[in-house]
């Protein structure tokens, strides 16, 4: 079944649930224009394609011919796109043009001089100093080139995400194709399309949009979700430890700050956003604001109430600031998560803060008792 | 004083045997209950609406639930928390080999209808969700009973709460109606000419029971479809029932005033004593044995039998429904409740056969569905009780594919006929969300045709065997694991 096809039937679909009024379409207008409902008929069951709910294997549409007069011309109107109206910022952006071109015209003139210095004084010294200088620009270079690819793909799970939250919002059927594409394309840029694959081998052509959503959010990342929850437990735990054992109390501070954002890094990484300063920088904002918006009491509940259930009675403060450290970098790790995910996971987190807590202790205990 | 007069009169209204029979269960509650979980599902359902075949796959799909792949949708299958899964023998009086095989032969065969009662229990051992549950143990097992019983039997729920002269002028007033009315006539008129207050004459009255019965088969035949049909013991008997009690008919013309006093020979007297024992013998230990205590509801719906057949099949199923969602107990759980009265705190009403139609039109089934149980389920809302809707196909009959009709493509079924077994592909008709108008009922707009299965693996389930199987099962009982 060719793209097209399915696309004139996702759009039959959705006009017979939408408006039945729109249904009675030129098969039934010709028989009775004042019936609002399509009769029920057989076909000849070898005729009859079978459907594919996940989309054919291909993302490309396959290029063919028309005949030059069975196609109609698109009407002019179209053309006239309506721009939306921003706010003008036209200084602000004066300002940051300015600014970043006379800083880049120093900071090059900078390198310049160094450079002439150093032929001024040998020529070998002034060759390594061009060395280094175009090491810095390349590695640079790639650096920006990297975090734009980060930022691009955070947007495209952005996208993705909120498709597919409308997707579950939606009653309809058929819809989901064009959002499994995207699905199947990302997957395919960081090498995970044969799990991704086998999941949606199983859709089944009776789901509707919002069973195939639910469906890809519960079989479709198991083995990247294992992997992410290990990691964020990894560095939960980790930062407890080191918060309850760290002999300076402002170090902590520094301590949690390192490992979180390590941690963010590898759990992009995991879900296939290719690692960036930028990109990271942004997935930390993202992180954080969703973290500020949740709000601190709940936070701390949390951490209050991992704490009493795992006998803390017994420990000393320190510990209970470690505590308090791993259940933070826990959720920190649980909303990266969240935000790198194509689909939104519905409501498993809690048993990860859990694990999490009691890992914590766990490792207290034991490190406790060995140094007694 | 007062509270001990009360106390009293409360226990004299109470009769040993119900006395008896609760201290049994208290006690076998209060030991299982620390150990395990019972869960018992009840599948309601008018007769042709699904429920061997729903029990049969339900059965067969859970029996392979360790594998963990025919049911996505499953929490604990999905997850792989269900180590095994098992049938308990002693317990066990549904012959699911047999409804099984039917499924799994070359050509396969729905089963028969249904004529006798009959349960099934599992033993479902699975690994706990991590947690704190874990803390009492790894792992845990539920116990799930079904039990399978001739849908026309569920309508006599209703009659244990009447009495003959209820029951009679209730039965009148349905008899009023087109096309019950037509077709009683000749049986309405025999009816007038019996004096009723004359000695009783056994075999008039079975005469008369019979041609009673033989109307309640027309009515429920191809041609009508209809539901609400009771006695339903007349209109399919036990095998040990006594003979006069399964001919019970109400009598609904010739006597005008119950109230008045009757000759204790009489007809009329005969006929009461009649349904009294009906009520009391069979009805009554019929719902105490098996219906009393049920945690959990499935109702199934045959929406598109009414669709194929009509505003008056569509209006007295919904009338059918309504009266029997009333004999059941609806209300929180509670543990101590769990031991006195059970009572169910989640329904799902499903509309099975929901391959009969295309997969673009199951959110209109469902809606159509609601459509239906409006009144019923207003009153489970009231009970606050959760409810959901959902098109599902125990067993999956028919494939989706595409037409090509006039230029455009329209989505269609592809299956084989259960009539001649020919090898179709039809566009079965949308799935009105609005009960359609009396002249939109038409052959031509709804050709819901019944499909012969496809052939059920006996090994290596897929979920595309089914349809929302498992959004039920996760829906009715998944927050048991």
């Amino acid at each position: 079944m060719s793209g097209e096809d399915r696309q004139s039937d996702t759009s039959q679909s959705n006009a017979s649930q939408s408006d039945t009024s729109q249904s009675n379409d030129k098969a039934t207008a010709g028989e009775s224009a004042a019936r609002e409902w399509r009769s029920a008929r057989y076909f000849d069951p070898a005729a009859a394609d079978h459907v594919d709910p996940a989309g054919s294997d291909s993302p490309y549409q396959q290029a063919r011919d028309f005949d030059p007069d069975s196609v109609t011309a698109s009407p002019e109107e179209a053309e006239e796109v309506v721009v939306p109206q921003r706010p003008r910022r036209r200084w602000a952006r004066l300002l940051g043009f300015s600014t970043a071109a006379v800083l880049t015209l120093v900071v090059l003139l900078e390198f310049y001089r160094l450079i002439a210095w150093a032929l001024t004084l040998h020529w070998l010294l002034g060759a390594i100093v061009l060395g280094l200088v175009a090491l810095l620009l390349m590695s640079l270079g790639v650096q920006c080139w990297r975090s734009l690819k980060g930022i691009r793909q955070l947007g495209q799970m952005q996208a993705l995400q909120t498709q597919a939250h409308q997707l579950l919002q939606s009653q309809g059927h058929g819809q989901a194709a064009s959002w499994l594409k995207a699905l199947k394309l990302h997957a395919r840029s960081h090498g995970t399309a044969n799990e991704l694959q086998a999941c949606l081998d199983q859709l089944d052509s009776a789901y509707s949009d919002q069973e195939i959503v639910r469906y890809v959010e519960q079989h479709g990342f198991t083995a990247q979700d294992a992997q992410a929850r290990r990691c964020v437990q990894r560095y939960s735990i980790e930062s407890g430890v080191m918060v309850a054992f760290s002999p300076w109390a402002s170090f902590d501070m520094v301590l949690v700050g390192w490992r979180n954002l390590r941690m963010l890094k590898d759990v992009a990484q995991i879900y296939g956003i290719s690692p960036g300063l930028v990109a990271q920088a942004t997935l930390l904002k993202q992180v954080l604001q969703t973290l500020a918006f949740s709000g601190l009491s709940e936070l701390a509940i949390d951490a209050g109430t991992s704490a009493l259930s795992s006998s803390l009675t017994t420990f000393s403060a320190r510990a209970g600031q470690g505590l308090g450290a791993g259940v933070f970098t826990a959720r920190t790790g649980l909303q990266a998560i969240r935000a790198c995910r194509p689909v939104p996971a519905a409501g498993r987190d809690k048993r990860l803060l859990d694990n999490v807590a009691s890992g914590v202790m766990e490792r207290l205990k034991k490190q406790l008792k060995s140094t007694r | 004083m007062g509270v001990k007069r009360k106390l009293k009169q409360w226990v004299k209204q109470q009769s040993a045997e119900q006395w008896r029979e609760h201290l049994e269960l208290l006690t076998d509650e209060v030991v299982t209950a620390a150990r395990e979980r019972h869960v018992r599902l009840a599948i309601t359902g008018l007769s042709q609406s699904g429920k061997t075949v729903l029990t049969t796959a339900l059965v067969h799909h859970l029996l392979q639930s360790h594998k963990g792949r025919s049911l996505p949708f499953f929490e604990p299958a999905a997850q792989g928390r269900i180590l095994s899964v098992k049938p308990i023998p002693e317990q066990c009086s549904f012959t699911f080999e047999q409804a099984l095989a039917g499924l799994t032969q070359n050509p396969p065969q729905w089963p028969a209808s249904t004529a006798d009662l009959s349960q099934m229990s599992l033993a479902i051992h699975y690994r706990r969700a991590p947690g704190l549950g874990r803390l009492l143990g790894e792992t845990a097992t539920v116990y799930l009973d079904l039990i399978d019983y001739p849908g026309e039997w569920l309508l006599d729920l209703p009659l244990m709460h009447l009495d003959y002269a209820q029951w009679c002028q209730a039965q009148a007033l349905l008899w009023q109606q087109s096309p019950r009315a037509e077709l009683s006539a000749a049986w309405r008129q025999r009816l007038a000419q019996v004096d009723w207050f004359a000695p009783a004459d056994d075999a008039l009255l079975a005469d008369l029971g019979h041609q009673y019965r033989a109307l309640l088969q027309t009515l429920r035949g191809p041609d009508y479809g209809m539901s609400l049909l009771q006695p339903g013991r007349t209109l399919l008997p036990g095998h040990d029932d006594p003979e006069p009690l399964t001919l019970l008919f109400p009598v609904i013309v010739g006597v005008d005033d119950f109230s008045q006093q009757v000759p204790k020979n009489s007809a009329l007297a005969e006929m009461k004593r009649r349904f009294e024992r009906y009520r009391d013998e069979l009805v009554k230990p019929f719902y105490r044995h098996h219906f009393a205590r049920f945690d959990r509801q499935l109702v199934l719906v045959d929406c598109l039998k009414t669709l194929n057949r009509g505003e008056a099949c569509f209006k007295d199923m919904q009338q059918a429904l309504g009266e029997i969602l009333q004999s059941f107990h609806y209300g929180q759980h509670s543990f101590l409740r769990r031991l006195f009265k059970p009572r169910i705190d989640k329904v799902v009403f499903a509309s099975s056969k929901a391959d009969h139609v295309t997969a673009n039109q199951h959110h209109n089934l469902d809606q159509f569905l609601g459509l239906m149980i409006e009144d019923a389920q207003r009153q489970l809302r009231f009970d606050d009780i959760e409810t959901q809707c959902m098109a599902l196909a125990s067993v999956r009959s028919t494939q989706a594919a595409t037409a090509d009709m006039d230029g455009q493509v329209l989505s269609c079924l592809k299956g084989y006929r259960k009539s001649d077994g020919q090898l179709v592909a039809l566009f079965p008709g949308e799935v009105p969300t609005q009960l359609p108008e009396p002249n939109d009922w038409t052959d031509e707009r709804f050709r819901f045709v019944d499909f012969a299965p496809v052939q059920l693996p006996t090994h290596d389930l897929q979920p595309q065997q089914h349809i929302r199987l498992d959004q039920m099962l996760d829906a009715v009982i998944g927050d048991y694991f």
